[in-house]
C-alpha cells in the first residue's frame, strides 16, 4: 500500500465546496437491514422503469495504520522512543476511497476497475453494509450481498454441514436452507469429498464451495467480488452460468475484476477507480476501453502515456453529486438541509472551473 | 505511480470537474448496516437463532472432534478437574474438615463458575475472533457473544450430568429432594447474568483490545471472592461487613443456593432470589443496550 501514498492529493478542503452532501436527518431513515432478501421485482416488460437502487453519498475511507516506512511520521524523537518501547510503530493514513459518489439504478451491472489496492474490494464492502465508511453514507433499497469468497467456513465440519451453516448465516430459514442445499452441492461439484471435512480440501475446492455457498441467497443487489476467478475450467463454465442466471434475477450487480473483458461483455456501466478516487464513471464499454489502454501503457513502462490517458480521463469525468429529496419531514422537526450553493461557493466553483479549462486548453494546443 | 512534478495539475482537475446532482428520492432507500432500533434489533436476533444453535453446535464438535476420545472429553475434563481440586483443597489443605460434604461443595463451585470465566473470556475475545463473520456477512453482531455463551452451555450439559452422578454416587452420598428443580432456576439466571456480562465485556474489548489482559485476572480475583474453593463461614461469624458484600455477589449466590438444594436439602432464601434476580435482569439489559449502542463500530 506504500505506493498509494505517493499519489498527490488535491487538497481536502475542496469538501468544503459541496454543501449538498449534508447527512440526511436521522428520522427519516427507513430501518436497516431487515435480514431478508427483498423479493425479486418482475420484470416490467419492454420498458423498463429505472429507479435508484443504491446511492453512494461523499464516501470516504481512511484507515490509521502502521507502516516501515522511515520516510512517513518524523516525529519527535522521545514521542517514537516511548511508542517503539511499547511495540507500536508509526503510523500513517491510507486513503482507501476518497470522495466517491454516484447513484446506480435498477436493471444496472456496473463493473468496477482498477489496478490492486485501488479501492474496488473495500468501496464493495463499504456497499454491503459491513465496513464503516470515515465519511459519507451508502442507502440502499434492500440488504445488498456481497459474494465474494470469505464466507466464514469450520474446517471441521464436512463440507455439507459447512454448506447449511453458510445459508443460516445468511439468513435463510432451515427449510430454506435445506431446500437450497442439494443445489449448491451440485454447483460446487465436489463429488464424495463433499462429505469430508474441510480441512481436507484444497484451497480450489474450498474457494468453490465458498462461492458456491454465497449463491444460494437470491438478493436484489448483488455485489460479486472477483468470484468468477475461481476454480478450474470447467467449475468456471458452470459458475458462469450460475452468475449470469443470478444476474438476471437481481435488480442491480456490482462486479469486480480485473479482467476488463469480463466488465465489457457482461456490464451496462463501468466505474473506474484509481488510488481510491473515481476516474471516470460511465458506458462499460468506452471505461473499459479506456482502462485496458492505461493498463497496457503502465505495465509496457509507459508512464508519460498512461499518465496522459488518466488525465484525459480525470478532464472528462463528470463529478457527481448526491442529494437526497425527502418527502415530507415528520412533524416538521426536521430542519430542511438542501441549502443552495452560497455566493462564495459558487465563485469557487468558477474560478475551479477556469483553471480546468486552462489547462484543457493547454493539452489541446500540445 | 507516476507522480511527477505536475501534482498540482491533478488537484486542478479534481477541483475542476463539472458536477452533475443526482437528486434521489428518499423513498424506500435506507442506509446500509445501519443500527436498526432496539425491538427490530432483538427481532433480527431471534430471526437468527437457527443460525447462532447450529453455529453453537458445530463449535462444540469441532473442539472434540481431533481427539481420540472425541465427545468423551466433555465428561472426562470436568472429572479431571475436580479431581485435581480434592487433591489441592480437600486432602492437602484439610479444608475438609469445615464444610459439609466438602467434594460435592467443591465441584458446584469449580463447575458453575467455569462457565461463567470461559464465557466472558470468550465474550471479550467474540467481535475479534468474529471478524471473518463480521466481515462476511450482515447480522446483528451481538449474536458474537451470545452464540460464546451458547457453545458454553452446551458443554456444560454433559458436565452436570457428572456433577450430578458425582454428588449422588460418591459418599458422602446425597439424596434428592424436589428442591433439585429450584437448580434450574438459579441456571436460568446465572446464564442470563454471564449472557449480560459477556455482552459488556464484548464492548468493551472491541473498543481497546487490551482489555482482555485485565479480564484474566479480574476473574481470578472474583473467583477467590465467591467462596468456590472454601467456605467463608469462619471469617463471617465476625466480620459482618464482609457478610454483606459476599451476600451481595451473584456469583456466591448461584452456587450458595445450588449448594442449599443439592447438598444440604435446605430451601434457599427468598431475599438470595430477589438479589440474584435483579443482578441477571439488570446485567442483562445493561449490556445488551451498551453492546447495540456500538453496533456499526464493530466492522472495523
Amino acid at each position: 500500500m506504500a505506493a498509494d501514498l505517493d499519489y498527490p492529493m488535491p487538497p481536502t478542503a475542496q469538501s468544503a465546496q459541496r454543501p449538498l452532501t449534508g447527512a440526511i436527518p436521522m428520522s427519516v431513515q427507513a430501518p436497516p437491514y431487515t435480514g431478508q432478501l427483498a423479493a425479486v421485482r418482475p420484470r416490467s416488460g419492454s420498458t423498463p422503469v429505472l429507479w435508484p437502487t443504491v446511492a453512494v453519498q461523499g464516501l470516504r475511507m481512511f484507515y490509521r495504520t502502521p507502516s516501515t516506512d522511515t520516510s512517513h511520521g518524523r516525529r519527535a524523537k522521545m514521542k517514537r522512543a516511548v511508542l517503539n518501547v511499547m511495540g507500536q510503530e508509526p503510523k500513517v493514513t491510507v486513503r482507501a476511497l476518497t470522495d466517491i459518489s454516484f447513484v446506480a439504478n435498477s436493471g444496472e451491472q456496473i463493473g468496477l476497475v482498477g489496478q490492486n489496492g485501488s479501492g474496488k474490494s473495500t468501496l464493495l464492502r463499504i456497499i454491503a453494509g459491513l465496513e464503516k465508511p470515515t465519511k459519507g453514507q451508502v442507502l440502499a433499497e434492500s440488504t445488498p450481498v456481497l459474494i465474494g469468497v470469505n464466507a466464514a467456513l469450520v474446517p471441521d465440519l464436512p463440507g455439507e454441514e459447512n454448506v447449511r451453516l453458510g445459508c443460516l448465516a445468511m439468513g435463510l430459514s432451515p427449510a430454506e436452507a435445506q431446500a437450497a442445499i442439494p443445489d449448491v452441492i451440485e454447483l460446487a461439484g465436489l463429488g464424495k469429498s463433499i462429505y469430508l471435512p474441510m480441512r481436507t480440501y484444497s484451497s480450489g475446492m474450498a474457494a468453490r464451495l465458498r462461492f458456491a455457498i454465497a449463491t444460494a441467497a437470491r438478493p436484489h443487489i448483488l455485489l460479486i467480488d472477483e468470484a468468477l476467478a475461481t476454480g478450474d475450467a470447467a467449475f468456471k463454465e458452470r459458475s458462469e452460468a450460475r452468475m449470469t442466471k443470478l444476474r438476471e434475477q437481481a435488480g442491480t450487480v456490482f462486479l469486480v475484476s480485473h479482467a476488463a473483458q469480463t466488465i465489457e461483455e457482461s456490464c451496462t456501466r463501468a466505474i473506474w477507480l484509481h488510488h481510491g478516487r473515481l476516474v471516470l464513471d460511465g458506458e462499460a464499454q468506452d471505461v473499459a476501453v479506456r482502462y485496458r489502454k492505461w493498463a497496457w501503457a503502465f505495465a509496457k513502462d509507459k508512464p508519460e502515456e498512461a499518465k496522459r490517458i488518466l488525465e484525459e480521463a480525470f478532464a472528462e469525468r463528470r463529478e457527481t453529486q448526491v442529494r437526497f429529496d425527502v418527502p415530507e419531514p415528520p412533524r416538521g422537526r426536521v430542519r430542511e438541509r438542501h441549502a443552495r450553493p452560497t455566493g462564495r461557493d459558487a465563485k469557487q466553483a468558477r474560478a475551479a472551473a477556469e483553471r480546468a479549462a486552462a489547462i484543457r486548453a493547454e493539452r489541446s494546443d500540445l | 505511480m507516476s507522480a511527477g512534478p505536475e501534482t498540482g495539475s491533478y488537484a486542478a482537475l479534481f477541483d475542476a470537474s463539472p458536477t452533475t446532482t443526482k437528486l434521489v428520492t428518499l423513498g424506500n432507500l435506507s442506509r446500509v448496516g445501519a443500527r436498526p432500533p432496539l425491538g427490530q434489533y432483538v427481532r433480527l436476533l431471534w430471526a437468527r437463532r437457527h443460525f447462532l444453535w447450529a453455529d453453537a453446535r458445530a463449535k462444540v464438535a469441532s473442539g472434540t472432534r481431533q481427539s481420540l476420545l472425541g465427545k468423551a472429553w466433555l465428561v472426562l475434563n470436568p472429572l479431571i478437574d475436580g479431581a485435581v481440586y480434592y487433591l489441592v483443597f480437600g486432602l492437602l489443605m484439610k479444608n475438609e474438615r469445615s464444610v459439609d460434604n466438602f467434594i460435592g461443595y467443591l465441584l458446584i463451585g469449580v463447575f458453575l463458575f467455569q462457565f461463567t470465566t470461559q464465557s466472558i473470556n470468550g465474550g471479550a475475545r467474540s467481535v475479534q475472533s468474529g471478524k471473518n463473520l463480521i466481515r462476511a456477512f450482515t447480522f446483528p453482531r451481538a449474536a458474537l457473544p451470545i452464540s460464546v455463551v451458547l457453545r458454553n452451555l452446551l458443554n456444560l450439559g454433559p458436565t452436570l450430568v457428572t456433577l450430578a452422578a458425582l454428588i449422588y454416587l460418591v459418599p458422602p452420598a446425597e439424596e434428592y429432594t424436589w428442591r433439585i428443580a429450584l437448580v434450574a432456576g438459579a441456571l436460568a439466571l446465572q446464564v442470563m447474568f454471564t449472557t449480560g456480562l459477556s455482552l459488556l465485556v464484548a464492548r468493551w474489548a472491541a473498543a481497546l483490545p487490551d482489555i482482555t489482559n485485565l479480564i484474566g485476572m479480574t476473574m481470578r480475583v472474583w473467583l477467590y471472592a465467591s467462596a468456590v474453593f472454601f467456605s467463608f463461614d469462619h471469617l463471617l461469624a465476625n466480620n459482618p461487613e464482609l457478610k454483606v458484600w459476599l451476600e451481595a455477589n451473584p456469583m456466591f449466590i448461584v452456587l450458595d443456593i445450588v449448594r442449599d438444594c443439592v447438598l444440604y436439602a435446605t430451601t434457599p432464601d427468598p431475599m438470595r432470589w430477589v438479589v440474584l434476580g435483579g443482578w441477571a435482569v439488570g446485567t442483562l439489559v445493561i449490556g445488551f443496550v451498551v453492546f447495540w449502542r456500538a453496533e456499526e463500530s464493530y466492522g472495523r
